[in-house]
């Protein structure tokens, strides 16, 4: 198909992170319900680490290490909900809280050793 | 073992996500996000998002762009439709004869609960989507969605969520399918008692639901979001066309209803899986019930109102007039929006609960019938002496609205209490609302495929398929669904694999009309995919010479003018054709032809660094 006159020419028409969130929820879902501790931590990285890359793309946060640590702190949140209160759900919580530990070393490692090229504005 | 299978799936998982990161590096350029540094590179592959779209499956699994999602959910929503339509072709012939002969009653229960879901929730709602997402932003005048990248996301959450519903039928060890019905109710769907639905297939099944919630509702923010904000200037609220104002009030009723639906899921899993006590106690199951159909009838409205859109936008192409009384047909959406979150307990009658209560919602119920009514009128009204061409896509409007009208009053007797109470439960309310769903909203759908057919494929259909498709697809709904309102005057049950020889001529006569339907819908499919293969090019900007009668919508003039400069800037296909007397370009000169056609492609990805 050719392009549309007019249409979407100062837009981006592709994006290779919607596939990724898309697959990352039910990845995650599975595995928490199920106790699946490898596709619990593995769909949640997929889910969150898909997540800031999408907002990097779309320049609502400036640097992906920041968004990757807000998310891990997100995850704490969360699996420390499932550890350590009356729900009581302890392995399924480490698996959240493993995947937070991991997106925060990620974060860390893009940090100190991917060059982000900042926008000069 | 238990530890060897944890280890096999982390190996796995490690694997997938390592692959993933790999794929992504090499269509991502991580570190950049300013192509200007590599100025001198257009076309090279860091490159790919910013002018043009990647080629191949890629650009498949990578667009954002409105009219690819549309595609993508189009082609989804027909392959739903094929496979929710083969389930209930088995399912006929099976009812062919009384006994159990072809299939187990409980397979049965399988493929009459996944027909249900597989139809309404990965057919219905998708097909719907393909036409907003394809055309809204074309209707109203804007660049594309409000949030593209959200439209892609949701689409993608499409095809795990039908895994998901079907993972039942899928050779998994130990993994059944449910045959909860699509309504779930407790406690057969938390697993209590001696049946086998505590099986992992319903925990997946509700899964699979649960997605296609989320992604019906980031659609719906979408969709509201743009329609809002994205709207041309010369589009005002007082002359937006009628499809996007039935989308508009869809996707409010989504975002009310399916949320809703996904909570009331959870809670389900919950139960099942955590030993919650939602829906096991006392008035448990009644409190399901209650909020399964707070959406489920909500949900109905959600399936008819855009394909209504589809029918009032169509049908007054082909009878050369405009659509009459405009204004009502808009506040009668409305009005049908805001009752429909208030008759939920017609579905409740039979329960026991309290007939104060239940006169309230027949009264509601009874209303309701008004604003459908008053859009029947109109449609009639508008082709009353109207210049009518019996074009396929008018022929299925028509039929629209011949459909509606048997499903609309068969509705208004059963949102009558004492008619309900000795209707309920029988094959009276299967006839009912399949005249809706196939009758008329599958109908709405076929119509808007033929209309804008040549827009979204470049090419005309078979004509005279396009007709035995009508007519083989309207005489089955008939026969089909005419019977089945006749069965359960007889009393016969529904959801039974079995029934009494008493019934057995009309239950044939229904599979007779069920392999009619699936006569035409073969026929459609060949008709489809042929002429998108094959079919005579348009080149007419206005293939239905709505010009003929001024009654040409904005999509048409984008599609005249998207011919236009696709014949002047030699555009992919007609690249051959449009070069003067030179040799033919081969496939890479012309993709860098059509990018740097744009302009200065510099200027556009310093344009897209700056957002």
């Amino acid at each position: 198909m050719d392009e549309a006159p007019g249409l979407s020419d100062q837009y981006r028409t592709a994006s290779p992170w919607p596939v990724f969130v898309a697959l990352g929820i039910p990845i995650s879902e599975i595995g928490l319900l199920f106790d699946l501790f490898p596709l619990a931590v593995g769909g949640l990285l997929l889910f969150t680490g898909s997540i800031a890359g999408l907002l990097r793309e779309s320049g609502y946060v400036e640097s992906t290490m920041r968004s990757l640590v807000v998310l891990s702190a997100i995850l704490f949140a969360f699996g420390g909900a499932l550890v350590f209160t009356d729900v009581n759900l302890v392995t399924r919580g480490y698996a959240v809280i493993v995947a937070g530990a991991l997106l925060l070393v990620g974060g860390v490692v893009f940090e100190l050793f991917v060059f982000e090229q900042r926008q000069s504005i | 073992m238990e530890v060897n299978g944890q280890l096999v799936l982390t190996v796995l998982m490690g694997l997938f996500l390592i692959a993933v990161a790999a794929w992504l590096a090499r269509v991502e350029n991580w570190r950049s996000y300013t192509p200007l540094a590599g100025a001198g590179a257009v076309g090279s592959t860091e490159q790919y998002v910013s002018e043009e779209k990647p080629s191949g499956v890629i650009r498949w699994l990578t667009t954002v762009d409105h009219k690819d999602i549309g595609i993508l959910y189009g082609a989804y929503g027909l392959i739903a439709f094929v496979v929710g339509g083969l389930m209930v072709v088995v399912m006929r012939l099976e009812l062919a004869d009384p006994a159990s002969t072809l299939i187990s009653n409980t397979f049965y229960n399988s493929l009459l609960t996944s027909h249900g879901i597989t139809m309404l929730f990965l057919f219905g709602t998708p097909i719907i989507a393909a036409f907003s997402n394809y055309f809204i932003p074309l209707l109203i005048g804007a660049d594309d969605m409000a949030f593209p990248r959200i439209n892609a996301i949701a689409f993608w959450l499409l095809p795990p969520a039908a895994l998901l519903i079907w993972a039942g039928f899928f050779p998994i060890p130990d993994v059944i399918p449910a045959q909860t019905a699509w309504t779930m109710y407790t406690p057969l769907s938390a697993g209590v008692g001696s049946g086998n639905q505590m099986n992992a297939g319903v925990d997946l099944m509700l899964l699979g639901l649960h997605l296609s919630g989320v992604s019906a509702t980031m659609g719906a923010i979408n969709f509201i979001a743009t329609i809002f904000t994205e709207r041309n200037e010369k589009v005002s609220w007082a002359n937006l066309d009628i499809f996007s104002w039935t989308i508009l009030t869809q996707s409010g009723l989504i975002l009310f209803a399916f949320p809703l639906l996904g909570s009331a899921i959870l809670m389900l899993l919950l139960d099942r899986n955590f030993d919650t006590m939602f829906f096991a106690v006392e008035g448990g199951a009644i409190l399901w019930q209650h909020l399964f159909w707070f959406f489920g009838h909500p949900e109905v409205y959600i399936l008819v109102l855009p394909p209504m859109g589809l029918v009032s936008l169509i049908l007054p192409r082909f009878a050369g007039r405009r659509l009459f009384g405009f204004k009502f047909v808009v506040y009668s959406t409305l009005a049908i929006g805001v009752l429909s979150f208030g008759v939920w307990a017609h579905h409740m009658f039979a329960t026991g609960m309290d007939p104060r209560l239940r006169a309230s919602f027949m009264a509601v119920s009874m209303a309701i019938a008004i604003p459908s009514a008053v859009k029947t009128f109109n449609w009639i009204t508008t082709m009353w002496n109207g210049k009518i061409r019996l074009t396929t896509p008018m022929l299925f409007c028509i039929g629209f609205v011949s459909n509606f009208i048997i499903g609309g009053v068969t509705g208004v007797f059963l949102a009558s209490i004492p008619v309900d109470l000795v209707l309920h439960d029988t094959y009276y309310v299967v006839g009912h609302f399949h005249y809706i769903v196939m009758g008329a909203i599958a109908f709405a759908g076929f119509a808007g495929l033929y209309y804008w057919f040549p827009i979204y494929t470049g090419r005309m259909y078979q004509t005279t398929l396009g007709k035995w498709h009508f007519w083989l697809s309207m005489v089955g709904t008939n026969l089909t669904f005419f019977v089945m309102v006749l069965l359960g005057y007889g009393g016969m049950p529904r959801r039974y694999a079995t029934y009494l020889p008493e019934f057995a001529t009309l239950h044939q006569i229904a599979t007779v009309g069920a392999l009619i339907l699936f006569v035409a819908q073969v026929i459609f499919v060949w008709n489809f995919v042929q002429s998108w293969l094959e079919g005579p090019k348009v080149e007419d900007g206005d293939p239905w010479d709505l010009a003929d009668d001024d009654l040409v919508t904005s999509e048409w003039h984008w599609f005249d003018r998207k011919l236009q400069t696709a014949i002047a800037d030699g555009g992919e296909e007609e690249a051959e054709l449009a070069t003067d007397g030179g040799e033919r370009i081969d496939d890479s000169q012309s993709t860098s032809d059509v990018s740097s056609d744009g302009g200065d492609p510099v200027a556009e990805t310093d344009a897209t660094s700056d957002e």
